[in-house]
């Protein structure tokens, strides 16, 4: 689905990312684990075009999208919600998932059952139903993460990048978010999913990367790596 | 420095002589406008290239200038010596009231505020008739100086003298503590407050010191026209001065001068249509050639060379399709503008330095200039081991800091003891870099009391809180990128200094000993943090690891009790943190208290004395490195629980 | 007291002229956070096609949807030439000269091809004024004021409806996130120029029956535009509107009290002591500067 070869690329002069290589197939869920500053946010927002990249490649469905911009990237069915949720806080609940399918309104990607899925992702954030009419910016974190994910899933996306969804959020929070990954994933979703609680992340996916100072340091089965007594040190707390 | 020297003295022998062979006052009179306007653009240079702002309110201020000279000679029959210093000060005082309302906002705002201001003279010149004479003008006549009426050719050499003085004098300010801080403010005005550089005061600086040299333009271009009207000091006149500017080249003196040549001939040179169809015709050829040339060798695609080809065959067939270049003067100066924002950004001087620079690859060596001195690298940090301060350094109690609805700090009670590292954990978001910037004075907070040293710092300034003692490391780097290495720390090492303008101006003993005090140990501190090689290269040519320490140096710079690092360690690999951890102890030794704010948990432990954790602004937990390790709160809500 | 009562008048009408060229700004502001500083110079173009056209004998409410078009093409020009490649390279500079610049050739060019003296435009109605209140008031004034009003209206129940205008909000709200939603951000910023342009024409065609049109009549104009959505901060829409009114009135007030020569300095101040005291704007929120 998603093929990252090589990949190079940074802020300015300076490379934050070196030569790194990810590949996540079709219904499967791939983490991106490491350290504040390690590289993950780069890696995905050189995906969808918001960093140049300086070498390397990306293909999306065996399609190049190198330096793609943004809009272009989505309307090829890749979402991605990013860090910090990044809603649109002077537009309704409803707005921000309107905008979600905006390729899907405006004849870029088929329309498909519009309304059918407002209500499915109503149903999946019962939360957002409540708020429908609210602006959100009003919304708490935890709500306007839930909103971020409805509205990246309103894309009707072959793939979903999640940028650290549990960021900011309280524990009993980050549990709800995770619980919603896994319906996703149990409905056959595509996912890349950046984060810095791991032990969630390797948990729920099939297959997990460690990216430490820009390089892929470790890669493997998440089943695997959540044992390796390195991992554990390094990200699963101190013991 | 020898050479440009040289350059100088020959540049002010040809101009002295040329008067002698070339006796006709139109040309004479021609060269002396364009000395007058470099004075002006020296002045003009120190806002748009080193503060970095763009400033439409010079050609009021080069009127002010213009008038006062006006006025008093007309008035009053004051003598032209006199006039001169009394035109500058005037300027001055305007470029201050200029200065009031363009402090607190950036960017467009003070384009605009400045054009306010601009316009706003204009339409006072024009409706003050009791002072001005309005549209009439005034008659000027050229300056009788100790009983000697001077003519065309003696004028000349009086405005030649001034414009190389100014040349000396705004050079040594520009090369001083005051470029520095204004290239500073410029590249990161966070961070030049947090240095106890305030971005408020060298902005005042900044304009006045511009205004000063645009009103002593004035006034020499009052007599050297022997009449001024309102019509002159109009919008048009500080688009032409921004375009010298920007056309010759921002921060080069040589560049002003280049610019005000072309201005002033421009309009000459394009006098007959026919000169500007050759002009037009040979640009278009260039252009097209040039872009067909990189195409065939594939430096450059059809799409990038679209513009500049449509736009010059386009003003080539402009040129053959007008009768009458002057109706069309403003339009051609647009085009220019439009080209060299985009196609020229460094200006003629810059453009030729790449090209120099690109041919023989000549790169600054790392050591010279620099007179090192015998300064040992760890004296460079001044111990705070004797500092009198209270063994509570800092002291939180009960701090909010709400954004809207936003609880960013809830009730926070935080006590740092002196002479210890103070580590502060916490999630992403949980409000560390918010307490930071409360410390800093970025952020007022809501309510609550926070004492450093024994006194509350609650409402000061950055600058001020900076200069008592509080340096700061910025989480996503915050350095003068277009500055060297060893600049940035200088600029640290600003409070250091107690000479004054003039003391620059004139280069008196005081301002070159301590300019030297400074270099010396500036290098000190370089050398602390293993960056001595570098000293001259750009902050932003240095890798991330690289200007992580070097924003460490220049925090230290500031002599401070309390050092405030903001995730030090973040991107560094994994040799390079091994040596922060030195640096960090290093600095500890020398008494310095720090707060640590770390991600990476084996750096926390390494050295702290004791670490707070904050969880949604809340401090949920405080205790020795390994209490803190075992505690369930924080394990839930940081270090990662194992339930999920 | 006629006489004061009918500057209100007349300076309520200019004042909402104001508010809609700095509409015009908040437009720009908002998708790019960049303005056209040529912005009084899209306004005077409208005024002078709509005159060409008016003495091609073109009806006046015929000459509004004309001069509409116009307006949006020379906005996507001032966008492709000067914003688009600054944004490129994101330099302020550059947009901040490319614009003036652009407002320079623009006012050379209409002042070669329509001369530089002020010409008489035609209005719809006759020059018979309405009484209201005890003073008089011109059909056009009225008009003037309605026609403002629902051109700021559409634009606004434009962006609050369709899915287009949600795209422009978004892209103000949060430019990288948009793009990520599928949105042409760049297009949305050209469009937001076009109609900005737009909005100034509009307004050039609407107040030129009422003053005089000639090429020199938009320097001052954007800057005081500009004071207006300083005024009212350049996120307010009412700001703007109450702005507009503030300095339109204080503008005919001083014209006839004081001065002609100096009916543009309260403005000018006003804008001055806004940016010294509270640089948001009287209406517009402070913003949280992230260190």
């Amino acid at each position: 689905m998603l093929i990252i070869k090589d990949l190079e690329s940074g802020y300015g002069k300076v490379n934050v990312l070196k030569k790194i290589n990810i590949e996540v197939p079709k219904n499967k869920v791939v983490t991106l684990i490491g350290a504040n500053g390690a590289g993950k946010t780069t890696t995905l927002r050189t995906i969808t075009g918001m960093i140049k990249l300086t070498s390397g490649h990306i293909t999306l469905n065996g399609k190049s999208i190198d330096n793609f911009p943004s809009y272009k990237v989505a309307c090829l069915g890749l979402a991605h919600s990013p860090e910090g949720r990044r809603v649109f806080p002077s537009l309704t609940v409803f707005d921000n998932l309107q905008l979600g399918a905006f390729p899907r309104l405006t004849g870029s990607r088929p329309r498909g059952d519009f309304k059918g899925d407002i209500d499915r992702a109503m149903e999946l954030f019962p939360k957002l139903k409540e708020r429908r009419n609210q602006l959100a910016g009003t919304l708490s974190g935890g709500e306007q993460q839930m909103l971020a994910m409805a509205r990246a899933i309103m894309l009707n996306p072959d793939i979903i990048l999640l940028d650290e969804p549990s960021m900011g959020l309280a524990p009993i929070l980050v549990e709800e978010v995770f619980k919603i990954i896994a319906r996703l994933k149990a409905a056959g979703t595509t996912m890349l999913l950046v984060e810095q609680f791991a032990v969630g992340a390797l948990n729920i996916a099939d297959y997990a990367y460690v990216l430490e100072n820009g390089r892929i340091s470790m890669h493997g089965p998440a089943s695997k790596l959540k044992n390796d007594p390195a991992i554990k040190a390094a990200y699963l707390g101190g013991h | 420095m020898r050479f440009k020297f040289l350059a100088l003295a020959a540049g002010i022998i040809i101009l002295s002589l040329f008067p002698i062979f070339q006796t006709n006052t139109y040309y004479i009179h021609m060269v002396e406008r364009i000395l007058i306007y470099s004075i002006l653009l020296f002045g003009l240079d120190i806002v748009v290239g080193y503060t970095g702002q763009v400033s439409l309110g010079h050609a009021g201020l080069f009127g002010v200038g213009a008038y006062t000279a006006g006025i008093l000679y007309f008035k009053l029959g004051v003598p032209f010596l006199i006039i001169l210093p009394i035109a500058v000060i005037v300027s001055c005082l305007f470029g201050a009231l200029l200065a009031l309302p363009a402090l607190k906002v950036v960017g467009p705002y003070i384009a605009m505020v400045t054009l306010a201001f601009g316009t706003i003279i204009q339409i006072l010149i024009n409706e003050m008739t009791f002072l001005t004479e309005g549209p009439l003008g005034i008659i000027i006549k050229k300056p009788i100086i100790f009983g000697f009426q001077t003519k065309e050719i003696h004028y000349y050499w009086i405005v030649l003298a001034i414009s190389a003085l100014s040349l000396v004098v705004i050079n040594r300010i520009l090369k001083s503590r005051l470029g520095r801080s204004f290239e500073a403010l410029r590249d990161s005005p966070v961070a030049c407050d947090c240095m106890g550089v305030s971005v408020y005061k060298y902005k005042v600086y900044a304009f006045i010191i511009s205004a000063g040299f645009a009103g002593l333009a004035g006034s020499l271009y009052a007599y050297s026209e022997q009449y001024i009207s309102p019509n002159t000091y109009v919008f048009e006149l500080t688009v032409l001065f921004l375009l010298a500017i920007i056309m010759g080249g921002r921060k080069t003196r040589l560049g002003a001068i280049i610019g005000a040549a072309i201005v002033i001939t421009l309009p000459q040179l394009l006098g007959d249509v026919k000169l500007f169809r050759i002009v037009a015709t040979a640009l278009a050829f260039v252009v097209v050639a040039g872009s067909a040339l990189l195409i065939s060798k594939k430096m450059s695609t059809v799409r990038k060379v679209a513009v500049p080809v449509i736009g010059t065959v386009g003003l080539m067939a402009f040129s053959y399709l007008i009768k009458n270049i002057s109706d069309w003067r403003l339009s051609i100066f647009g085009f220019m503008i439009l080209l060299v924002v985009y196609y020229l950004q460094d200006g003629i001087v810059g453009f030729v330095n790449n090209f120099y620079m690109r041919i023989f690859s000549s790169k600054k060596s790392a050591r010279d200039q620099i007179d090192v001195g015998n300064f040992d690298k760890d004296d460079a940090i001044i111990s705070a081991k004797n500092s009198s301060a209270p063994d509570q350094l800092l002291n939180l109690k009960s701090v909010l800091m709400q954004f809207g609805g936003l609880k960013a700090l809830h009730d926070v009670d935080l006590i740092v003891k002196k002479g210890t590292i103070h580590g502060l954990i916490g999630p992403n978001g949980s409000g560390k870099s918010t307490l930071i910037n409360v410390l800093t004075g970025i952020y007022v907070p809501t309510s609550g009391t926070v004492e450093f040293s024994g006194s509350s710092i609650v409402g000061k300034v950055s600058a001020k809180i900076a200069l008592s003692g509080i340096a700061r490391t910025f989480q996503n780097v915050q350095l003068f990128n277009e500055m060297t290495a060893i600049e940035n720390i200088m600029v640290g090492l600003n409070h250091t200094y107690k000479s004054n303008l003039f003391e620059i101006a004139l280069n008196l003993p005081r301002f070159k000993r301590e300019e030297l005090a400074a270099k010396q140990r500036a290098y000190g501190l370089l050398k602390f943090v293993g960056l001595e090689e570098l000293a001259n290269e750009e902050a932003r040519n240095l890798t991330y690891g690289k200007q992580r320490l070097l924003e460490i140096a220049r925090a230290l710079a500031l002599d401070p009790n309390l050092l405030l690092l903001d995730e030090p360690a973040a991107g560094l690999t994994a040799p390079d943190i091994k040596e922060l951890l030195l640096i960090i102890k290093k600095i500890k030794d020398k008494g310095i208290t720090i707060i640590l704010i770390e991600h990476h948990m084996e750096v926390v432990m390494a050295v702290s004395d004791v670490v707070s954790v904050l969880d949604f602004g809340q401090k949920i937990a405080e205790g020795k490195p390994k209490e803190i390790q075992n505690n369930p709160k924080v394990i839930e809500a940081y270090l990662g629980a194992q339930t999920t | 007291m006629d006489i004061f009562v009918q500057l209100i008048y007349s300076g309520i009408a200019l004042g909402m002229i104001y508010a809609v060229v700095a509409f015009g700004y908040q437009l720009t502001f908002s998708t790019s956070a960049t303005l056209n500083f040529g912005q009084g110079e899209a306004l005077m173009l409208g005024s002078m096609v709509g005159l060409t056209l008016s003495n091609l004998g073109i009806n006046y409410w015929l000459i509004i949807p004309l001069v509409c078009v116009f307006g949006f093409l020379q906005g996507t020009v001032v966008e492709y030439l000067g914003v688009r490649p600054a944004i490129k390279i994101k330099s302020e500079f550059g947009w901040i000269m490319s614009t003036i610049a652009l407002g320079i050739i623009f006012r050379n060019f209409a002042e070669n091809i329509w001369g530089r003296s002020t010409f008489r435009f035609p209005g719809p109605f006759e020059d018979d004024p309405i009484k209201l209140f005890g003073a008089n008031i011109l059909p056009m004034e009225i008009l003037v004021v309605l026609g403002a009003v629902s051109m700021m209206l559409l634009v606004e129940i434009f962006n609050r409806k369709s899915i287009y205008g949600k795209a422009v909000v978004a892209t103000a709200n949060d430019r990288d996130a948009a793009g990520l939603m599928g949105i042409n951000t760049g297009l949305v910023i050209t469009f937001s120029y076009a109609l900005s342009s737009l909005t100034a024409s509009f307004a050039g065609v609407l107040i030129s029956p009422l003053t005089l049109a000639g090429s020199g009549a938009g320097g001052a104009l954007g800057l005081k535009a500009f004071a207006v959505a300083i005024v009212g901060g350049l996120s307010s829409g009412l700001g703007i509107v109450v702005g507009g009114i503030i300095l339109g009135v204080s503008e005919t007030l001083t014209g006839f009290y004081v001065s002609t020569g100096y009916k543009d300095v309260p403005s000018l101040i006003i804008l001055l002591i806004v940016l010294s005291f509270k640089p948001a704007g009287l209406f517009g929120k402070t913003t949280i500067k992230k260190v």
